[in-house]
């Protein structure tokens, strides 16, 4: 079975759902996806964490993805996500240190999130992955 | 050709159509053909990568302006 390996670490719009696109694609067509969320990325994770923004670089374009998203032409990142997990193949984990950075514990989590985790953890999954993306 | 199943991914964007299509085959019998209509420019070429790497047959794709209409057969 082919593998993707993505450390997201950014929580911002544009950088979420080029992320989840990726690993849910992946998912359906029979890979398995495994995500290590960490820094600024672990906070997509917090229970109820909708993303308003984009990244400052890209603020200009910011309603034409809002736009997007309101027709329906573009489906939600959370919705994307939700279908990749619902397959079993994308594997969520949540940096250690940057829980404790943000003063969070995995009870602030989302349910989806598999496991609280190190950088040796994601090492370990990630090291026969064909693709490894760092996506911030 | 006719479908037993027809999923409408029209104005939607990547990966709006190969969702809608995992989703529909995920709920097809063996045997079944699923018609995918999408605009996506991506489309053809997503779902002909998509059925060579699931292993689901990709039938038949054809385009009538900006309408593209794709029969997958459902692998068992």
């Amino acid at each position: 079975m082919s593998k993707i390996a993505l450390i997201v670490a950014s929580e911002r719009l544009d950088k979420l759902f080029p992320a989840v696109t990726l690993a849910t694609t992946a998912a359906i067509s029979g890979w398995e996806a495994e995500l290590f969320f960490t820094f600024w990325g672990l906070l997509a994770l917090k229970k109820g964490y909708e993303p308003s923004e984009v990244s400052l670089d890209y603020q200009a374009y910011q309603d034409l993805l809002k736009e997007a998203l309101a027709s329906g032409s573009m489906p939600g990142w959370r919705t994307v996500l939700e279908q990749g997990i619902a397959t079993g193949r994308v594997k969520i984990y949540a940096c250690s240190s940057s829980l404790g950075m943000f003063g969070l514990t995995a009870d602030d989590l989302e349910e989806y999130v598999d496991s609280v985790a190190g950088a040796a953890t994601f090492l370990g999954k990630a090291k026969d992955a064909e693709v490894t993306l760092f996506v911030s | 050709m006719k479908p037993d199943v027809t999923v409408d991914a029209t104005y939607q964007s990547c990966p709006g159509p190969l969702l809608a299509l995992a989703d529909a085959v995920s709920r097809a019998q063996p045997g079944q053909v699923v018609k995918l209509r999408a605009t996506d420019p991506a489309a053809p070429s997503d779902v002909r990568e998509w059925s060579a790497g699931t292993g689901h047959k990709l039938l038949e794709i054809t385009r009538d302006g900006d309408i593209y209409e794709m029969y997958i057969e459902v692998s068992g």
